[in-house]
């Protein structure tokens, strides 16, 4: 599969890349939401991998252009430090499909993109 | 450098009191086992430590022992697709046959730290019509007196929530306490009673279940305690009940009365109606 990564930590894109990898998938990576919002434009994505706290476009204006103009159909997984209730109740309503939160480790992340592959 | 003989020592008494199995050469795996020991028991040497054990074993030098030979790692919807089975088609499948049924009882046999009652709940109350959660009450043993107590407590960081479980069941099912604690919800954790249970030695209950998971827990067993407790197993469902292993087990070979099905690619074991 090919995964954007949407985060604007140089070492998280190299740690989840590097997870990625191992795993099997391919990975992109954008700084922001509007870099992001710039990929999907040129190219198939299978699904997004999306910090919440980013300069330009953050994560939740990420999600609310991407949805309410219906720019991919790839789903989203929310990736961050963010680990009130609120915030995950927040990400899901505004149309992420699944929350990773940050610290993670490889088998996590593997997990939860199975999970939005063909999970609950 | 252990002698042969404390090893032996070590690995018959968990064979003794759990079924777990050590075979030579994989004594060395106790060795970090046999350190934590030590350092519980205030011992010097593992020569204190073997003397320790055959002069008096309290009942908590037993626990320790039992607590630190059992491998208590699992996580939330462990594999998944069982769960789905479940709540698809076998609970409904049970239901249907059984119409007068007021109770649904499950038991989950080496529950190790409660994720699997707990994500058995989850599904039904996630999936299945409220009445269906009233009606289930789950049974939740181990041998390993310290993973029961972290189920019954109930509560689990932030990398064991992660591990398997969906995030709009997190959000439903679980309050946050701290940044690295959540608990299941009470009407959850309402549901299931936690015990203390030897699958080898303690009596099983005869025709009592419904469904019966024990998953990955019999792969540390030697093949006669295996048979035994499969055959333990059959007679503590009711007619129709359905029994459900880890996905790289098998009781094939083992001449046991289970009909085998494949329900939407799950492997389940059905005692006939």
């Amino acid at each position: 599969m090919k995964i954007l990564i949407v985060d604007d930590s140089k070492a998280i894109n190299l740690m989840v890349s590097d997870m990625l990898h191992e795993a099997g998938h391919e990975s992109l990576w954008a700084e922001n939401g509007q870099k992001a919002v710039d990929i999907i434009a040129k190219e198939k994505v299978d699904l997004i991998l999306l910090d919440w706290n980013m300069p330009v476009m953050n994560g939740p204006e990420f999600l609310e252009k991407v949805k309410s103009e219906n720019l991919t159909s790839a789903p989203i997984v929310m990736m961050t430090t963010e680990n009130k209730p609120d915030y995950i109740m927040k990400a899901l309503e505004m149309g992420a499909s699944e929350y990773i939160m940050k610290p993670f480790t490889s088998d996590i992340l593997i997990n939860k993109i199975d999970l939005v592959l063909g999970g609950f | 450098m252990t002698s042969e003989h404390i090893y032996k020592f070590f690995a018959d008494y968990i064979y003794k009191h759990s079924g777990i199995y050590y075979k030579e050469s994989d004594f060395y795996r106790l060795d970090s086992r046999l350190n934590t020991m030590m350092k519980s028991l205030s011992c010097a040497t593992v020569e204190d430590l073997h003397k320790a054990y055959t002069t008096n074993v309290t009942k908590d030098m037993h626990s320790l022992l039992i607590n630190i030979a059992t491998n208590n790692e699992t996580y939330f919807m462990r594999d998944n697709k069982p769960f789905l089975t479940l709540v698809n088609k076998v609970i409904p499948e049970i239901l249907a046959n059984n119409k007068s049924l007021t109770k649904l009882s499950i038991w989950c046999a080496g529950c190790s730290t409660g994720q699997e009652p707990y994500s058995i709940l989850m599904s039904i109350a996630h999936k299945c019509t409220p009445d269906v959660l009233t009606k289930t009450e789950i049974t939740a043993t181990d041998i390993s007196t310290d993973a029961l107590s972290k189920a019954k407590k109930a509560t689990y960081d932030g990398l064991d929530v992660q591990r398997g479980l969906p995030a709009p069941l997190l959000v439903k099912y679980f309050i946050k306490e701290s940044d690295e604690a959540w608990r299941i919800n009470d009407t959850i954790r309402s549901r299931v009673t936690f015990g203390e249970f030897n699958l080898l030695t303690d009596n099983f209950p005869a025709s009592k279940y419904n469904i019966i998971f024990c998953r990955n827990v019999l792969i540390y067993q030697d093949k006669d305690n295996r048979k035994s407790i499969l055959e333990k197993f059959y007679k503590a469902l009711v007619p129709g009940g359905v029994f459900f292993m880890g996905s790289g087990e098998s009781v094939i070979g083992l001449g046991l009365d289970f009909k085998q099905e494949i329900i939407d690619g799950t492997l389940v074991y059905k005692k006939p109606a």
